[in-house]
């Protein structure tokens, strides 16, 4: 009992506990059915669909890609991605600037998952609200356009200290911007130790495809 | 407007707990919260007491205990920062790693018996 007549309840629960009960929901299903997913974050216009056509492009063939596009507002994420022939659901977030694990969870779960190997979640653009909700991913990829300016991983820190690979985008534009990739790098490695920095031109091919590789292994290793 | 989604997690779990306990009304409400999550309190508040309206968590104050970030920095050891840096508060060194400072979660509730 309190001076006020009040009686204080001890609680320590996480306020994200049941988003993180959903996650681990997905996580299971990702798990059972040997899918390894990316959960691609980034500011608006910074190259996460550029880089799911890359993806596309390198597994074509190979199959087993599909894909779920995060958006506020419309399908163009996800009619540019059907072009290319693979399976894509669009998820429409309204007022919630992230994509919530539930809508996540119920989405996959009315996928045809039975070919899928690969499972690429674009999240909705920018770098705020998608930091704190995981979604079960098995790797957390944090994109940043040079165009951005190389301060973003201190006004950001949350994204950049949860993300297992950090790619650098549009990196031909260089001389015409100003951008620190040293400041960048080191900024990010201070948030994470272990993340992995990748620069990459989708347009010049500057580093694509050592960034591709990369995830082709990282994907084998839940083979 | 980050805070919406948190604000309604929050009223979610404290109307459970009271539930739980057969509490008349919730009072007040702690929570530690990291500088890492950018919580902006008083947009926090707002929200929270907007979407309490109508519910036995009407009124409820929001406590908010702020976690200052933690950095482990190679040349001087732990420290603390009040604000966000990827530097060492202390030496400005700049090889640190931070390992604290993303805590968001609910303490305690106070409630009428």
């Amino acid at each position: 009992m309190r001076p006020d007549g009040n009686v204080r309840i001890d609680v320590e629960r996480s306020i994200l506990q049941s988003a993180d009960e959903a996650a681990a929901a997905i996580r299971a299903l990702l798990a059972e059915r040997r899918i390894y997913a990316l959960n691609l974050i980034s500011s608006p216009g910074s190259g996460k669909t550029t880089l799911i056509e890359a993806l596309l492009a390198r597994f074509e063939g190979k199959g087993g890609v599909a894909v779920v596009e995060g958006d506020i507002e419309t399908e163009i994420d996800a009619e540019r991605i059907r072009k290319h022939g693979v399976q894509v659901r669009q998820i429409n977030t309204r007022s919630t600037c992230h994509i919530q694990p539930s809508r996540l969870l119920s989405v996959l779960r009315e996928m045809d998952l039975s070919e899928t190997r690969l499972l690429l979640v674009e999240n909705v653009g920018n770098l705020v609200c998608p930091a704190e909700v995981p979604l079960g991913e098995d790797a957390r990829v944090v994109l940043l356009s040079v165009t951005e300016g190389d301060e973003k991983p201190l006004k950001y820190p949350l994204v950049f200290r949860t993300s297992d690979l950090l790619v650098i985008t549009k990196i031909d534009l260089l001389p015409y911007v100003t951008f620190d990739v040293d400041r960048v790098r080191r900024a990010a490695r201070a948030a994470n130790p272990a993340v992995e920095i990748f620069e990459v031109s989708a347009t010049a091919g500057a580093g694509m495809s050592g960034l591709l590789d990369r995830i082709e292994a990282l994907r084998a290793t839940k083979n | 407007m980050h805070e919406l989604g948190v604000a309604a997690e929050i009223l979610d779990i404290a109307l459970s707990e009271a539930e739980r306990r057969a509490a008349g009304k919730v009072t007040s409400v702690r929570l530690r919260v990291g500088v890492l999550r950018s919580i902006e309190p008083e947009n926090l508040s707002f929200l929270f007491e907007h979407l309490a309206r109508g519910t036995p968590a009407e009124g409820a104050l929001l406590e908010i205990v702020e976690e200052p970030l933690r950095v482990e920095c190679e040349a001087c050891g732990v420290s603390e920062a009040p604000s966000f840096t990827w530097e060492c508060p202390r030496c400005k060194g700049t090889g640190v790693s931070v390992t604290g400072g993303d805590s968001l979660s609910i303490l305690s509730l106070d409630i009428e018996s």
